[in-house]
């Protein structure tokens, strides 16, 4: 065995990897966030056109698309330990913290993939002005570090619930409110050359804010 | 297949400081009581925990593994001579129980070479092979979990028991599924690490309750009523 740090890193890779592993045999979850917002897309495409340099409404769009189509499979990842009774095997070979790290991580990556296919299909599809991608991509990669945070915590806590899948989107949408918010209006901010700073930072601090909450609740979870 | 066909790590290490102490241990499910209060304290060799359906064995077992916190009383497990407590169990602990399942999309190789990494094991790769061997299964070993028979999925949960030869083993019913070639490698696996391993099998059959030196009988007469 290795000393506690590199076990603990040990663990969080083999769980990365087995996450990647089964969505990559399974696509349970991509498989429908893509569908999700492919069809979003295009049915909007389809109804109001091309959107020009509405960027509030663009902004806005793109962030409820992105959220709407990761909620289902970012509240999954716990759940389908529960349902798959795997908990047990988990709790058996890493520790609570080491076990949300991991699955933390895979939904970054799964955002990093939807984010891949989406946010190109949605420029193209809206006719969006073409974004500062500085600007564009840093507000990208903190919505989703903010976004992956705040879903992996919520779903490692009501994992265990009887009415899981309904409790996730009821406490997991408030919690996201301001995330939306903040990523929507540097979004905008960018498209119409302001400042993505205070945005940006609302959304830096608000993902550090709820790893650090949940790096402290992680060891105490599924306490029997 | 033979387990002698497998070296393992634990009977080449000389014995290891082993113990268990249960003092008052008791568990209730909301008012219900599940486990008697226990006292008892076992540092080596095989010792089993017998007793009706629903005694509690089973719970017992995950109180010991760290799984489940005790309503009452304390579990004080020494190894090499340091304490572990609940949440360090899951580095010295073997278990293997009817409840622990694996990932259906993964073989059994997949599995325990994943559980072997994450456990922080030095070789995953050759761990799990070695635990697949040694519980006769090496054949399969590539086959989906979703493929294998309810027989093969219990070897696998006794493979992952053995992973990285860990100096106590929890086995809750280990002979559940087995037919009489994976009875005799249960057998001789258990006779095996033995002399250098803790092993505690929760279990009514008596040609298991037998192999142990020491029987720890839940009586299980009060369970199932409201406190």
């Amino acid at each position: 065995m290795r000393d506690d740090a590199s076990s603990s890193a040990a663990a969080i890779w083999a769980i990365l990897r087995k996450e990647c592993r089964s969505e990559w045999r399974t696509r349970y979850g991509i498989s429908a966030a893509l569908l999700f917002s492919v069809t979003t897309l295009t049915s909007v495409s389809f109804a109001v056109g091309r959107l020009g340099d509405r960027g509030d409404i663009l902004a806005a769009l793109l962030w409820i698309v992105l959220l709407f189509a990761s909620l289902a499979a970012l509240s999954h990842s716990f759940v389908r330990e529960v349902e798959g009774h795997t908990l047990t095997l988990l709790r058996m070979v890493a520790s609570p913290t080491s076990i949300a790290l991991g699955k933390l991580l895979f939904n970054l990556l799964f955002l990093g993939v939807l984010e891949l296919v989406t946010v190109p299909l949605f420029l193209v599809l809206m006719g969006a002005p073409p974004p500062h991608w500085g600007a564009f991509l840093a507000l990208l990669g903190l919505g989703s570090a903010a976004l992956a945070a705040s879903s992996t915590l919520v779903g490692a806590l009501i994992a265990q619930t009887r009415s899981r899948g309904s409790l996730f989107a009821a406490v997991s949408l408030p919690l996201l409110l301001p995330v939306l918010a903040a990523a929507v209006a540097g979004t905008r901010a960018q498209w119409s050359d302001g400042s993505i700073a205070a945005p940006a930072r609302m959304l830096a601090a608000y993902a550090l804010a709820v790893l650090a909450m949940s790096l402290l609740l992680y060891d105490h979870l599924w306490e029997e | 297949m033979s387990a002698g066909h497998a070296p393992l790590a634990a009977v080449e290490r000389s014995a290891r400081g082993v113990s268990i102490e249960a003092k008052g241990l008791a568990h209730r499910y909301g008012t219900r009581l599940a486990l008697e209060p226990q006292t008892f304290e076992l540092s080596g060799g095989i010792a089993a925990v017998t007793g009706p359906n629903g005694s509690g064995k089973s719970t017992l077992l995950r109180i010991l593994a760290g799984l489940l916190r005790p309503s009452e009383g304390q579990v004080r497990m020494v190894v090499d001579g340091r304490e572990r407590g609940a949440a360090q169990r899951r580095t010295v602990v073997g278990l293997a129980t009817p409840e622990l399942s694996f990932y259906e999309e993964m073989s059994a190789f997949e599995n325990l070479e994943f559980a072997a990494e994450a456990r922080g094991l030095e070789a995953p790769a050759a761990a799990a092979r070695e635990a697949l061997e040694r519980i006769g299964l090496a054949g399969r070993a590539m086959d989906r979990m979703s493929a294998l028979s309810s027989g093969m999925r219990q070897r696998v949960r006794l493979a992952f028991a053995s992973l990285g030869a860990p100096p106590i083993l929890l086995l809750d019913e280990p002979g559940s599924h087995l037919d009489d070639e994976g009875r005799a490698t249960l057998e001789r696996w258990i006779a095996l690490v033995a002399p250098s391993t803790l092993v505690v099998l929760a279990t009514n059959d008596e040609r298991e309750w037998r192999l142990a030196g020491r029987r720890i009988q839940l009586r299980g007469r009060d369970l199932g009523h409201p406190a």
